[in-house]
């Protein structure tokens, strides 16, 4: 079973390293966005599958990235290698000021505040349209990777390199002492505290966590799409997000990259019904929450016995 | 501010709150009777105003069409509970959250492929030119929201303390088990729990069409309804709709005094901030966290 899950992915990394010499320019940006819903999603899985946090502004997060690349490059004319690290570090920072308080509510509190606070983003990005362009959007110029232009292949690599890391990076905090301690505060807070994880101070983090890759996420997204405007972030945009972990499987990284190339995929092969597509995600995302809630990895796992899944072995 | 300007914004920010209270109203009888905050009650109030046009045009006249929109509505609450709540009824919070968004996606989802994104009117038999009463002016649609609001009030606390569905569903709320033990159906209370709050999240649809118009993004005030139900403190009807016009009046009088874009981001302010510091409520009793 490992032997072909290795070979599986070897394969799957050498068809993404080769996409650029074969792939139509529409397929190279349908990866780069697959990639940049990767990243998001592992961030987002992170503090609500592993922390069992729910965050509804997730996407707001991203969008801050997103604003901040983008202004830095345009306005302030930092390279792009610059502005997306420092656009991922505001977005951590607002993340953690959010998370402070935040971090003594669950549940249904939590999913009020950041809903709460999706709207505040929101709402600050149109009423400040001469920085953010407010809803006619931002146009971001062929932006420069630190002295040579960002070409279709040069962004390519960059952004698979970025989201390698990134996978590499959420599977290493998911297996170490900071991931267990997160799966410990979801499963009990009591327990938690009984082996000396403080709880708040671990869903802080986790918030943190999920914020860097939210604002990493938004910030490939700038360079990716070109253009940002407040709709790419709204609350139907969270909410793919969630369908994107929930479906994968909540609490595996592998459920994230899964769920994040599958529902980025299918709306594509459904584009003839484009207008279905909300219904489509609403019904899968509520199918799944009834009738399989371990989602697509996590009902695999059951499937084969398999263990490397950490859920797994723990139940 | 004259007396005269200020009266006029309390009146519209009583009308304003009304609807909200109404929302919030919708929100917290379900969550008191099975713990579950329904997060597609916004698209059940867009379904209640797209019920009313469908029944419009069909040619049925007012006084028949507000009845049908409510009863169909409590209908398709019925059968949202029974398809979709009831099997994950003891899920995470996460999942109930979650699955009560999608429900509304779906919906707003489904609504904006059948009629786009048009703005439709609907006609009310109230609807007409703005009242005098002393030297206010007054849009008579502000006061059939007041009134019917407090009419609903008034109904419901006859409901909850006179009638044995109502005396069910507090003992529901109160303590499932003992309910259960005491020969409560428990599942018809959650079933009936959800056709009142969608009959009256389809009767705001109702209040609000003919003043903004019927539109897939009426639901938004669902978010309005949240703030109200917080302020009161969750699951406390009372509560509830004194948040809907305490909130409904702030925002007035905030846009008034420091513009629109203050106006837009007070409830969210109040939201926050109140979650944060007293997120059960400003009258609500301090809960022990276990």
């Amino acid at each position: 079973m490992r032997a072909v899950t290795n070979g599986a992915i070897a394969t799957l990394a050498v068809a993404c390293v080769a996409l650029p010499l074969f792939g139509s320019s529409y397929q190279i940006y349908l990866a780069e966005l697959i990639f940049i819903n990767i990243v998001a999603a592992i961030g987002l899985n992170l503090l609500t599958g592993n922390c069992g946090q729910i965050s509804l502004c997730h996407a707001s997060l991203m969008a801050i990235g997103a604003y901040t690349t983008a202004l830095l490059t345009t306005r302030v004319g930092l390279t792009y290698a610059a502005a997306l690290p420092a656009g991922t570090m505001v977005t951590t920072l607002l993340g953690a000021s959010l998370g402070y308080p935040a971090r003594r509510l669950s549940g249904l509190y939590l999913a009020l505040v950041t809903l709460g606070f999706l709207e505040v983003v929101s709402i600050a990005i149109e009423e400040f349209p001469e920085l953010t362009g407010g809803v006619r959007g931002l146009k971001l110029e062929q932006p420069e990777l630190a002295g040579w232009p960002l070409s279709i292949g040069v962004l390519y690599y960059f952004v698979l390199g970025v989201t390698a890391f990134a996978i590499y990076a959420g599977w290493n905090i998911q297996r170490s002492r900071f991931g267990r301690a997160f799966n410990a505060v979801r499963q009990s807070v009591i327990v938690a505290q009984a082996l000396a994880i403080p709880p708040e101070r671990t869903k802080l983090l986790a918030f943190c966590i999920a914020a860097a890759f939210a604002g990493l996420a938004g910030g490939l997204f700038t360079a990716v799409v070109g253009f940002i405007d407040p709709t790419e972030f709204d609350v139907s945009a969270s909410l793919r997000q969630i369908t994107f972990i929930a479906v994968g499987g909540l609490g595996s990284v592998l459920g994230s990259v899964v769920g994040a190339v599958v529902l980025t995929l299918l709306p594509e092969m459904l584009r003839g019904a484009k207008e279905y597509s909300d219904v489509v995600y609403g019904a899968i995302l509520l199918g799944t929450l009834v009738l399989a809630p371990k989602g697509i990895v996590g009902s695999l796992t059951l499937l084969s016995g398999w263990t490397g899944h950490p859920k797994a072995r723990s139940s | 501010m004259t007396w005269r300007i200020a009266s006029q914004l309390a009146l519209s920010g009583l009308s304003v709150g009304s609807i909200y209270a109404i929302v919030a109203v919708a929100l917290a009888i379900p969550f008191k009777a099975s713990r579950v905050l329904n997060f597609a009650q916004g698209e059940l109030v867009t379904l209640g105003a797209y019920i009313a046009l469908l029944l419009t045009s069909c040619g049925i006249p007012y006084a028949v069409m507000v009845p049908g929109t409510l009863l169909i509505a409590a209908a398709c609450g019925i059968a949202l509970e029974r398809l979709f709540i009831r099997p994950i009824i003891g899920a995470p919070e996460f999942t109930l959250v979650i699955a009560t968004f999608a429900i509304g996606l779906i919906i707003r989802a489904l609504i904006r492929i059948h009629w786009q994104d048009n703005v439709f009117f609907l006609p009310a038999p109230y609807a007409g030119p703005a009242l005098a009463i002393g030297s206010l002016r007054v849009n008579p649609a502000y006061l059939v929201m007041i009134g019917t609001t407090a009419g609903l009030i008034a109904l419901l606390a006859l409901f909850f303390q006179r009638t044995r569905l109502g005396k069910a569903m507090r003992a529901v709320a109160t303590d499932q088990t003992a309910a259960r033990l005491m020969g409560i159906g428990v599942n018809m209370v959650f079933g009936s729990a959800w056709a009142l709050s969608s009959a009256i999240g389809a009767l705001a649809g109702l209040l609000l069409a003919p003043v903004i118009g019927v539109n897939p993004e009426l639901g938004h005030v669902i978010i309005k309804g949240l703030v109200a139900a917080v302020i009161g403190g969750f699951g406390s009807l009372g509560g509830a709709v004194v948040g809907g016009l305490l909130l409904g009046m702030l925002e007035t009088y905030a846009g008034a005094f420091f513009g629109a874009a203050f106006k837009e981001i007070i409830p969210f302010a109040i939201l926050i901030a109140l979650l944060l510091v007293r997120p059960q409520g400003l009258w609500g009793a301090t809960q022990v966290r276990v």
